[in-house]
């Protein structure tokens, strides 16, 4: 099983993913390693609670990069550790690389 | 291709004739290992491993060179300049005697790499002092309860004003008895996750000895002289000193320090093998079956000619390991698990093919060929301590889809001077450098531009080059089943799937390392290294690891092995990448 390579959120060509689009990306892609659906995860729930382990947030990190053109530290997950967080922050990431020269 | 580091040849000479007077010394100290008056000798040894005790003689000596100078940065006052280095030099006592080697220092390198990466100027200035002074320090990471599940580790170390309140226990602690300092990972927080756990490096002088205890001794299987206890702590306060890094950082220091232990320790246990090659070899020359010797049975010719080439094998790789610390900082996660998970496994299969060449002689636990059974037992615990094979595995998993999507058959290949043991290094150990996920793999670059560049005029280089196209399938393979990898086999909990994916991976980056130390030595003045029957031999072993059936080697491909194996019994020289004169 393979899981969608793009996503239109992803799109920063047309429209800039807001902490709102991303949250919902998150959600949906942390539910996928959590086998769970994604209303089940609260956006001010530290992942590590619902049992996401240090080897899926590496992982989340790779398929942040991937789909958003991102280069990550590889502790952002640890760093900022829900959704909520990690839209917020993903967000001033994007605006920053948008702003300087990519 | 990157530039290779400027080398300046007088530079050059010294840094190795240092290091080899280093390993020369060790070698004549410990003596010859047949003679049965030497307390370091193999009957010395036995006799310390059947009491439960390190050999009083080999401790006295590692204290008299000041061993413990290895692992104490240059800057520090202490003889630690390169890593690969000091698997080299550890190696002549891990050859000896893997209880020793373990038990009398690298679990105080283990718990000196969080202070080196992380501890403040005054805590390294003191670290260094305590081991230039003799001390052992012990790294007390482990509860038995969690495994290498450290982020669930309950051991705590509450925040108190001042400083810290330490609460709980450590379990399996190498001379957790006699240390003078404990590097501690304990909870400092009590949320879920990565940022609840510390470093703290407390000594044993400053704790309230009425607030923790020492905890029995375990028995083990193996390395039976090492001093492995515990240790059970009561409210006992340590001050905000004792603190290595900042509060929150243990997850990512361990993962980052122990980067340099686990690409060090591995190449360090070679030297077990080493010994136990040349002891089942003694075996075969000297013992007649069916009215030859042993050694000329083919069944037990090639097992022996196998294992120096497995031995070959991990040396390649460990090398690879420890000098990428140096020269691919960022790539070295991925390339230290790979050296835990595959050097220990490959040594430990190995000796149980040695195993089958001595027949009973195994079983007996004295006398001439004694010293091969402790090996046997010994040599696990490369696997089990520190980063457990599939903890190893599962460090590497969550970066496959990432080095298949970014990294394989794109990135620049790594310097020349990764695959060339003696070649000087950027002077220093970059602690700072050492990036917790990369999404280069120079290493496999090296195999893939490889491919177009190998000669193709004897046997053997044919062999070769048919070879290194098979791994550059299996790679193909690797990126594409990486590609596919579900979520949920991207986590701890992967199906077995993704450990095989790990387990493949490792074995095409040792086919590079060994590709690699071949083409650097072809112009270099070691003829065995610089043949290419040697890299054949071994790159088709590790084809038939993977499942491959690679067509037949030509004739005369295992008989050039075979020669050098006997080659370096008759002249007592050591059978890994260094060709090193042994005494006795």
């Amino acid at each position: 099983m393979s899981v969608p390579a793009t996503d239109p959120t992803a799109n920063t060509e047309a429209t800039a993913p807001t902490a709102e689009s991303l949250s919902s990306w998150l959600a949906d892609r942390i539910a996928l390693y959590l086998k769970r659906s994604p209303s089940e995860i609260e956006p001010t729930v530290p992942l590590a609670e619902y049992g996401l382990d240090s080897v899926a947030a590496l992982s989340l990190c790779g398929d942040i990069e991937e789909d958003f053109d991102l280069v990550l530290e590889p502790t952002v997950a640890w760093d900022y550790p829900t959704i909520e967080a990690l839209a917020g922050h993903l967000v001033e990431e994007l605006q920053s690389t948008e702003g300087g020269s990519r | 291709m990157l530039s290779e580091p400027a080398v300046d040849p007088a530079a050059h000479e010294a840094q190795e004739s240092a290091v080899q007077a280093r390993v020369a010394e060790l070698e004549s100290r410990f003596g010859d290992p047949d003679d049965p008056a030497n307390p370091l000798g193999t009957a010395g040894l036995l006799a310390a491993d059947e009491a439960g005790e390190l050999p009083a003689a080999g401790e006295r000596l590692l204290d008299d060179i000041v061993l413990n100078a290895e692992f104490v940065p240059g800057e520090f006052g202490g003889r630690l300049d390169r890593l690969d280095s000091l698997a080299r030099v550890m190696r002549q006592v891990f050859r000896r005697d893997v209880a020793l080697g373990l038990g009398y220092g690298i679990t105080s390198f283990m718990a000196a790499a969080n202070v080196w990466t992380a501890g403040s100027e005054e805590q390294r200035r003191r670290l260094a002092e305590l081991l230039l002074g003799g001390s052992k320090v012990s790294v007390a990471y482990h509860e038995l309860a969690h495994g290498n599940d450290f982020v669930r580790n309950e051991f705590r170390a509450d925040p108190v004003a001042g400083g810290f309140r330490l609460h709980g226990r450590k379990e399996v602690i190498n001379n957790a008895d006699r240390a003078d300092a404990f590097a501690l990972f304990g909870r400092t927080d009590d949320s879920p996750g990565s940022r609840s756990h510390s470093v703290l490096l407390a000594e044993r002088d400053q704790l309230d000895a009425d607030r923790f205890k020492v905890l029995p001794r375990y028995t083990a299987v193996g390395v039976r002289g090492c001093r492995l206890s515990g240790l059970d702590f009561t409210d006992c306060p340590v001050p905000d000193s004792a603190l290595v890094g900042a509060r929150g950082q243990g997850v990512e220091l361990a993962l980052r320090s122990f980067q340099i232990t686990r690409s060090a320790v591995p190449g360090m246990a070679i030297g077990a093998l080493d010994s136990s090659l040349r002891t089942v070899v003694r075996f075969a020359v000297g013992r007649r079956l069916y009215r030859r010797s042993v050694m000329e049975i083919p069944h037990a010719s090639a097992t022996l000619t196998g294992a120096f080439l497995d031995l070959l094998t991990c040396d390649s790789l460990a090398l690879v390991g420890t000098r990428a610390v140096h020269l691919l900082p960022d790539e070295t996660s991925v390339y230290a698990a790979a050296v835990k998970y595959l050097v220990p496994k490959m040594l430990t299969d190995t000796m149980y093919d040695l195993s089958i060449v001595l027949g009973a002689r195994f079983y007996v636990r004295e006398g001439e060929f004694g010293i091969f059974q402790k090996h046997v037992r010994d040599l696990p615990v490369l696997s089990l301590g520190h980063a457990g094979s599939a903890a190893c595995q599962a460090t590497i998993i969550p970066q496959l889809s990432r080095l298949a999507r970014r990294a394989w058959f794109s990135g620049d290949e790594a310097p020349r001077s990764l695959f060339r043991p003696r070649e000087p290094l950027p002077g220093g150990i970059p602690f700072d450098r050492l990036a917790l996920a990369s999404g280069r793999d120079s290493l496999s670059a090296s195999l893939v531009a490889a491919a177009d560049d190998l000669p193709s005029g004897s046997p053997e280089e044919l062999a070769v080059q048919g070879l290194v196209l098979r791994m550059l399938d299996e790679l193909r393979q690797l990126q594409e089943d990486s590609l596919n990898l579900s979520p949920q086999d991207r986590t701890a909990l992967a199906g077995p799937a993704s450990f095989a994916l790990a387990d493949r991976y490792t074995v095409v980056l040792a086919a590079a390392s060994v590709l690699g130390v071949w083409r650097g030595a072809r112009d270099g003045d070691d003829p065995f290294l610089a043949d290419p029957a040697w890299a054949a031999a071994a790159l088709h072993r590790l084809a038939r690891r993977l499942g491959q059936r690679p067509a037949d080697l030509p004739p005369g491909c295992e008989g050039r092995v075979h020669e050098e194996v006997l080659r370096r019994f008759h002249e007592r020289r050591s059978y890994d990448l260094y060709d090193t004169p042994l005494s006795g």
